[in-house]
């Protein structure tokens, strides 16, 4: 997996040696994201995450005290990395709804494992819980802005109704089960997506 | 668990109102039986899509004791993940406690924990066909959506924290992934025989494609998040399910 967003000195405003610590926390957070992702949903050991990242395993537990404390900040980096795509440039409702299942997929392939990693070992855990309901969130927002036209057309009660159902249909182990279960490809998989939004969306109002 | 036991192994009576005449879901003959009131010769059969054992088995006594033991080591496994779902493997101390019984007992009847997980699947699933026979087949379009949302509803709430344990531990064990698998199957078929006339007016790609979306909406996980996460009571969650069922379906064929 290829991350970006390393912390560099310009952007942050620090000295050498703190920037090179920043190097270190980022390079373990870097090295646990790969490794969650290719273990999921089992969470490496202090011991892996030290040797992917090439430190000690005394350098991980000096910044970061814990491996749930490890998680948080992996999955608070991750966030970062989950940037809202650009608005579709088209207008018109296909295009909007192609764009937005496409981005949606690229998206779920991307995170899968990740995000059952994050879910699995939540366990009772209030801080992952919480970013898991801010990324469940983020989704609706983004549905909400792409479909913007069409829920306008609804009452208020309707239209969270309407997001509730386009965000299970969307969710990313019903991605994961189109795939793996159904057998689809990509493009199978979004068109299935696209094919129910349009069934679920009300007709988009006529542009002022 | 003994093999052979667990394969031909004679239906588990639950000792309340319900009895799950209970066959694991391996078992390619399996039946499903709804007992009510716990009666010999009351059993209401219930019409759940799946092949029926040719003749049912007649069990001695101390059989029964024991098959009574386990469903009871079950039950209590389920009830202590509905208590705490962040704990999808509750102790054999914790089980045995909450179920009466020794450790020793517990694991008498299950050589390991994984075992037991593996049980209360076929638990879950046999309890899901039997509490859940399709209602109103052959009703009106608005009848038949109500129907199936507040049966897949109820499967829902009763099953989800078994159904999270299942679908997290399903890389562990083949065992539970073909349960899953029978899960997801089921609720497939469903979907199709309460939908049928609108189903049929699509090409076969569309009415796929269709089943794949009704599934994802009416997901365990898609329930829970309307309850945990939303707040909805289980009468709004369920209008929300018919609501977009309603939207998402073709128009109904004249009849």
């Amino acid at each position: 997996m290829v991350l970006t967003k390393r912390p560099t000195a310009q952007a942050s405003g620090v000295d050498g040696r703190r920037l090179r610590s920043l190097k270190t926390k980022q390079r373990i957070i870097e090295a646990y994201l790969a490794l969650a992702g290719e273990k999921s949903p089992l969470v490496p050991t202090a011991a892996e995450i030290a040797r992917r990242a090439g430190y000690s395993v005394r350098s991980v537990f000096e910044r970061f005290p814990d491996i749930h404390t490890l998680q948080v900040a992996a999955v608070d980096f991750a966030l970062t990395l989950v940037t809202p795509s650009a608005p579709p440039s088209a207008t018109d409702r296909q295009s909007r709804i192609r764009s937005q299942v496409e981005s949606r997929g690229r998206s779920c392939e991307r995170w899968l494992p990740l995000w059952r990693s994050l879910i699995a070992n939540q366990g009772e855990s209030a801080e992952l819980r919480q970013r898991v309901v801010a990324l469940r969130q983020w989704d609706v927002r983004c549905l909400a802005s792409i479909y913007g036209p069409e829920l306008s057309t609804v009452s208020d009660g309707e239209r969270r109704q309407l997001l509730m159902v386009l965000e299970a249909l969307t969710d990313i182990e019903s991605w994961a089960r189109m795939q793996e279960f159904f057998g689809l490809s990509f493009e199978e998989a979004c068109s299935a997506w696209m094919q129910a939004i349009d069934r679920l969306l009300p007709p988009t109002p006529a542009r002022a | 668990m003994n093999t052979l036991q667990h394969r031909v192994g004679p239906p588990y009576i639950h000792t309340t109102t319900w009895a799950i005449a209970y066959v694991p879901a391996a078992d390619p003959g399996w039946t499903c039986t709804l007992h009510v009131k716990d009666r010999p010769g009351e059993a209401h059969e219930s019409a759940v899509s799946v092949p029926t054992a040719s003749k049912p088995t007649r069990i001695d006594g101390r059989r029964l004791r024991s098959e009574r033991t386990k469903q009871l080591i079950i039950e209590a496994y389920l009830s202590l993940l509905r208590e705490n779902p962040v704990v999808p493997m509750p102790t054999a101390a914790q089980i045995a406690e909450r179920a009466g019984y020794s450790v020793r007992s517990v694991f008498e009847r299950f050589p390991d924990l994984n075992k037991l997980r593996v049980a209360a699947a076929d638990y879950g699933l046999a309890q899901a066909a039997a509490l859940a026979p399709p209602r109103n087949v052959d009703g009106d379009r608005k009848t038949r959506i109500k129907s199936q949302v507040e049966t897949r509803a109820g499967t829902c709430e009763r099953g989800v924290a078994l159904w999270r344990v299942l679908v997290f531990s399903v890389t562990e064990d083949d065992e539970l992934k073909h349960r899953v698998r029978l899960a997801r199957e089921r609720t497939i078929e469903r979907l199709e025989v309460m939908y049928r006339p609108e189903l049929s007016a699509l090409s076969e790609r569309d009415r796929r494609y269709m089943l794949i979306a009704l599934e994802a909406i009416t997901d365990h996980e898609s329930w829970a998040r309307m309850r945990e996460l939303h707040g909805l009571s289980f009468e709004d969650a369920c209008a929300v399910w018919i609501e977009a069922i309603d939207r998402m379906l073709p128009p109904t064929p004249p009849a």
